[in-house]
């Protein structure tokens, strides 16, 4: 395993990953020239949006250790600032923004909300800051569904529509590169280090001079904003929202899910678990219909028991179990410091 | 001389327990300053007060003329107070050089260099120390797999890291391989004469803190028993009393050069 893991970490096993990458990002490329068709590139464009959104969540919750149950509150409210500016009527004539400000506004929001929400519940230690977020984002549906005025209520809302499927499907794959990108540079800086430092050890992190209230929340924040722009740019392509599509626990699920059979705490790992959940969710909806969530839970069971640290954690140790991340929030819930959580 | 620590009458409370009970304690720069007491007596408790990860319930603490009594512990750690973890606290997933170089003076990281990797300087002052420590080919580990010795060692390079002035040691050497303990001592000796570092060190090995140290302060359930030089202490009678007990008065001959220190 060791000779296997160093192989892959140097030499041809580095020039072997980069080809496969390459390979990967060219065919995606030209996969719309090559004549795919519209449903097609609608599904790709959605499993890019599961990617991004697993991308974010692993950035509180594999790398800072904050493990949110409630991250697609983001996804929900971008589409939902998103869908009110793009349909806004005055005396039924439509007043409504174009899509490039409505969507950048509404990744603005999530951002800034993200930023506001996480101060205080950041200062939740291990389960508890799960929880509280679980909490947020029921509460936050509930409230889009109760603000009839604004939101359109249960009714939702209906954007207008504009549907360049192959439009769409290169500015998110544009996109995904880029937040690639943008993590694997993070990680490699000093914010990115001290991120895994208050994982690993928040009261020590702060002993050593580090800030970890700003950079936690700040880390919350730009994860709040990125996955509002993937939110924002769905519900445009859906043209149409509604409390229960936009606000969907199942993204959190999956994003958690895709992030654990990736690698925790990795970069490509959320990548690489979230295509391969899309890839396993078609093979076992196409054979076991009726089965399939029972399969896919047995599974990912099977993945955290037999590949603890993910696909891409088994090669690329700065990842890290699920099993070590739970003890590590108990560890953290412990600790007995009472500042480890102040403002 | 100023003081560069001054805490007077330090509280804390934990519940009914008074873990720490009106201590006052003193350490100039440059000094270097034992702190002992049988287990209990409060050190981690009053390192935990002076270095701002618990709240005090009564007394003040200064540090460089500064009243830290209510700062946060990132805040104290960059005014130049550094310190190492009883139960000890490495990053155990990053590497040990990235242990080391997360661990350099955060007040001179402004908020451009927080968007970069560590610099030269860094690296180099970092790979130094760990060569000293005997940690060099351990560097792109991850911690998490260094032995609890190894690990001991790697939290002091990490104080050492941040230009502290004073450096809080807990129980540094517990488990740290006998032969390296001796290294410590001339290394800790070689920071404090040639840096002016301020060492105030919490010890079970006596020896270690005799030959190191020329003042030395007793805790005993929370209050200050004794302080005096190293031989002064080794005679009080409330002192060995306290710290080694009965067995201590039967065996009070040879209880310094080896002392464990093992409490009631
Ligand atoms: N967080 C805490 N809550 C309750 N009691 C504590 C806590 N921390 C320490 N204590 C108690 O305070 C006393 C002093 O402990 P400590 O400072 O660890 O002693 P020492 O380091 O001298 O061995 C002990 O009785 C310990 O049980
Ligand atoms: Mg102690």
């Amino acid at each position: 395993m060791n000779a296997l893991k160093q192989a892959l970490a140097s030499g041809p096993g580095q020039v072997a990953i980069r080809a496969v990458v390459a390979v990967a990002l060219v065919w995606l490329v030209v996969l719309p020239l090559l004549g795919a068709s519209d449903s097609t590139l609608f599904t790709m464009t959605l499993m890019l949006t599961s990617v991004a959104v697993a991308i974010n969540w692993n950035l509180t919750g594999g790398f800072t250790g904050y493990v949110d149950f409630g991250h697609a509150v983001w996804f929900g409210l971008g589409a939902y600032v998103t869908a009110i500016l793009m349909s806004l009527q005055a005396n039924s004539l439509s007043i409504g923004w174009p899509p490039v400000p409505a969507i950048v506004v509404g990744a603005v929001v999530a951002g800034v909300l993200a930023g506001l929400i996480g101060r205080v519940t950041m200062r939740l230690k291990g389960p508890y800051f799960s929880i509280a977020m679980l909490g947020t984002f029921v509460a936050v549906r509930e409230i889009v569904r109760t603000w009839g005025g604004l939101t359109g209520g249960g009714v939702g809302l209906t954007l207008p529509p504009y549907l360049n499927r192959q439009l769409f499907y290169y500015v998110e794959l544009a996109l995904v590169v880029g937040l690639v990108v943008l993590v694997w540079w993070l990680r490699r800086t000093r914010f990115g280090a001290a991120l895994v430092a208050i994982r690993e050890d928040e009261l020590g992190a702060q002993m050593r001079g580090i800030s970890t209230t700003r950079l936690k929340v700040a880390v919350f924040s730009l994860a709040g904003a990125s996955t509002g722009l993937f939110g924002g740019l769905w519900a445009y392509q859906n043209t149409f929202v509604d409390p229960d599509i936009a606000f969907t626990e199942v993204r959190t699920i999956d994003a958690i899910m895709g992030t654990l059979l990736g690698g925790l705490g990795t970069v490509a790992g959320p990548v690489v678990g979230s295509v391969g959940l899309y890839w396993l969710r078609e093979v076992l909806w196409a054979n076991l219909l009726d089965y399939h969530l029972v399969a896919q839970g047995v599974l990912l069971i099977l993945i955290v028991l037999l590949m603890p640290r993910g696909i891409v954690g088994t090669f690329d140790r700065r990842g890290v179990s699920a099993r070590h991340l739970w003890r590590l929030r108990r560890r953290h819930a412990d600790d007995r410091s009472e500042e480890v959580t102040a403002p | 001389m100023t003081a560069l620590l001054e805490a007077a009458g330090v509280v804390k409370r934990f519940g009914g327990l008074t873990a720490v009970d009106g201590v006052d304690i003193e350490v100039a720069p440059g000094e270097m300053v034992g702190l002992i007491g049988p287990n209990g007596s409060g050190k981690t408790t009053l390192f935990d007060c002076l270095s701002g990860i618990q709240s005090i319930d009564g007394g003040s603490v200064s540090f460089d003329g500064v009243d830290i009594t209510r700062r946060r512990p990132h805040q104290v750690a960059r005014l130049g107070m550094a310190r190492t973890f009883q139960l000890i606290r490495v990053y155990r997933d990053l590497t040990v050089a990235e242990n080391m170089e997360l661990s350099t003076q955060w007040a001179e990281v402004g908020l451009r260099d927080l968007f970069r990797p560590a610099g030269a300087a860094t690296r180099r002052k970092a790979g130094d120390l760990l060569e000293f420590l005997m940690l060099g080919p351990m560097r792109d580990e991850p911690a998490g797999t260094l032995s609890g010795g190894q690990r001991r060692l790697l939290e002091i390079g990490m104080a050492l890291m941040s230009d502290p002035r004073l450096v809080l040691l807990d129980e540094a050497t517990a488990g740290v391989n006998p032969s390296l303990v001796e290294d410590i001592k001339d290394r800790l000796r070689a920071v404090n004469s040639e840096q002016g570092v301020a060492f105030l060190l919490v010890e079970h090995n006596v020896q270690f803190v005799a030959d190191l140290c020329e003042r030395v302060v007793v805790l005993d359930a929370g209050s200050k028993l004794a302080e005096g030089t190293p031989s002064q202490i080794m005679d009080d009678p409330a002192v060995i009393e306290a710290y080694f007990g009965a067995a201590g008065r039967a065996h009070q001959t040879n209880a310094g050069a080896n002392g464990t220190g093992a409490g009631p």
